[in-house]
């Protein structure tokens, strides 16, 4: 094997198809044997590492050679003449693979940096219990920053929860999604909201020179959102506009004020409080109003019947004749004239 | 540089003995009784699902740390073909939620109790454990093929059911990954996720 190897690549430094021949055996004869052919297709990647380590030989042998030798042989081979042997495609298919090792190892140290968010989930319940409550009173002392846990346990857990609530809503509504899946909707919905609106008011914060991280930011969102979760899940089972409202004010506006709260107290100057504070407290307090009226029709009509959600599940209805054109009654029945 | 050689102990000159039956019924009556029996073959042992079973079934019962160590899947493969199977009794025929439901949310608990644990845990004891906690699941669709779930007492049984899952899985969890103290932060996440399959069931 590496005989033949040798003397393939002597042949294709030194002509084109000719060096094609000199790996057929016994001259004239028909057979041939593939373990002495040297493959120059090059682009099989079981092949690739022990090509590599005959690129590493040849490599070796070329610096020995000399630099000039190297030279007229590397021009030779850039310019593609020698390609037709394979050579190029054999240089090409090797650096595929080079590339797509470097890739995947990366790609796999990345995955496994999914140990650097393992501090943010390091909580006990007690700790999760305050937060939660907390993050309903509005803080008086905005002079100096405000203390905000950068923690993620409580946030994706009240996300999830705000999923299931909207699931729970859209199902018990009979909302019909055309365009996708209820969960996918719901999802997307509440992972987009807190995701974007916490990536959007970072940026925001960023601009206005505000002290804020975005571990802390997404803390502070996501807990913002404990306060909608409450209001929905009572106004989704209670359907009642003015309780809506009342809640919608008072809970949505409490949890907005304890996240403005925090931010005012982060931010310095006016003009940059306002614009920070204003942009969070429209979107969340609208975010709220969206989520109640988009995924929970209330149709009045329900309300009013008596039957509402003990509805029997099979209903006989009368079946209707098909209504068919009057062209086609006619023509039937002058058919059917023409027969008698 | 040449060393003493050492004599060659190996045994490349001596052709092996191969192996002549006296006969023919010898040969297989040998190889018959030596095999294991099929289902020690196929790593299903009855007694420790049972063990499980009982786990889940008695909420207060303390869980043993180590059955969890061994992966099994037969039960919950068994337990979500059941689930699946009352459901279509119920007239929905709801397969394939069941399979993405529990392939997503077996994959979301692997990645937060990988987090949230000192030792790492694997995802074949996540998908073991979360499956044969579905179990009390089985029994509200059950009863929804009689009753609806819709009135008050469907919400109450609902309910009750999904502390049910999320307590024993909670509980299975804490005793194998050693987290005292942290039941109510696992079980909580089990309750939405067994919440999810509730919602099939009920509508």
């Amino acid at each position: 094997m590496a005989a033949a190897a040798s003397g393939g690549r002597g042949g294709g430094t030194a002509a084109d198809w000719g060096g094609f021949e000199d790996n057929m055996q016994g001259g004239g004869s028909a057979v041939i044997d593939m373990e002495n052919m040297d493959d120059t297709s090059g682009s099989s990647f079981e092949d690739m590492g022990e090509m590599h380590q005959r690129m590493k030989e040849e490599e070796e042998e070329e610096e020995a050679e000399g630099e000039a030798g190297a030279a007229e042989e590397e021009d030779g081979e850039f310019l593609g003449m020698k390609g037709l042997r394979g050579q190029l495609g054999r240089q090409v298919a090797d650096q595929m693979w080079q590339v797509g090792k470097r890739q995947a190892s990366r790609a796999f140290s990345l995955y496994a940096n999914i140990d650097i968010l393992r501090p943010y989930f390091d909580v006990e319940p007690i700790q999760v219990r305050a937060r939660l409550l907390e993050s309903m009173i509005p803080v008086k002392m905005i002079n100096f920053p405000q203390k905000i846990a950068g923690e993620l346990y409580g946030p994706l857990m009240l996300v999830f929860t705000l999923v299931a609530i909207l699931l729970h809503g859209m199902k018990t509504s009979d909302t019909i999604i055309r365009e996708g899946t209820l969960m996918g909707t719901a999802i997307g919905t509440c992972f987009g909201y807190w995701l974007g609106v916490s990536s959007f008011i970072y940026f925001l914060a960023y601009l206005c020179n505000a002290q804020i991280t975005m571990v802390q930011m997404l803390s502070l969102l996501g807990y913002g959102l404990f306060g909608h979760c409450i209001t929905l899940f009572v106004t989704y089972n209670i359907h009642f506009h003015s309780l809506f409202y009342i809640f919608w004010l008072g809970v949505g506006g409490l949890s907005t004020l304890r996240m403005v709260a925090v931010l005012v107290s982060r931010t310095v100057g006016h003009t940059q409080r306002l614009i920070l504070c204003g942009t969070l407290a429209a979107l969340h307090m609208l975010f709220l109003l969206y989520l109640h009226f988009a995924y929970h029709k209330v149709v009045e009509g329900i309300l009013d019947t008596l039957e509402g959600p003990n509805m029997p599940p099979f209903q006989r209805v009368a079946r209707d004749i098909p209504v068919v054109s009057n062209a086609v009654l006619n023509t039937t029945a002058k058919a059917i004239a023409l027969t008698l | 540089m040449m060393q003493q050689q050492q004599p060659y102990t190996g045994q490349i000159y001596q052709p092996t003995q191969t192996y002549t039956p006296t006969s023919a019924q010898s040969f297989y009556g040998s190889n018959f009784e030596d095999e294991p029996p099929l289902l020690e073959e196929l790593g299903i042992n009855f007694d420790h699902i049972w063990q499980k079973t009982l786990t889940v079934l008695h909420p207060l019962k303390v869980a043993d740390g180590s059955i969890m160590n061994e992966t099994d899947l037969a039960g919950p493969m068994v337990f979500c073909l059941a689930f699946g199977a009352t459901l279509l009794l119920a007239g929905k025929i709801q397969f394939g939620y069941v399979y993405g439901i529990s392939a997503i949310g077996c994959l979301g608990m692997f990645c937060l109790l990988n987090l949230m644990s000192m030792t790492g845990v694997s995802f074949g004891c996540i998908a073991s454990v979360l499956g044969y906690c579905l179990l009390p699941m089985i029994l509200l669709s059950t009863f929804a093929i009689v009753f609806s779930l819709q009135g008050m007492m469907g919400i109450i049984l609902t309910a009750g059911i999904i502390g049910w899952c999320s307590f024993s899985a909670s509980k299975i969890f804490i005793s194998a990954l050693a987290m005292e103290g942290q039941q109510l932060l696992v079980a909580y996440p089990c309750a939405l996720l067994y919440g999810v399959f509730a919602l099939i069931s009920v509508f």
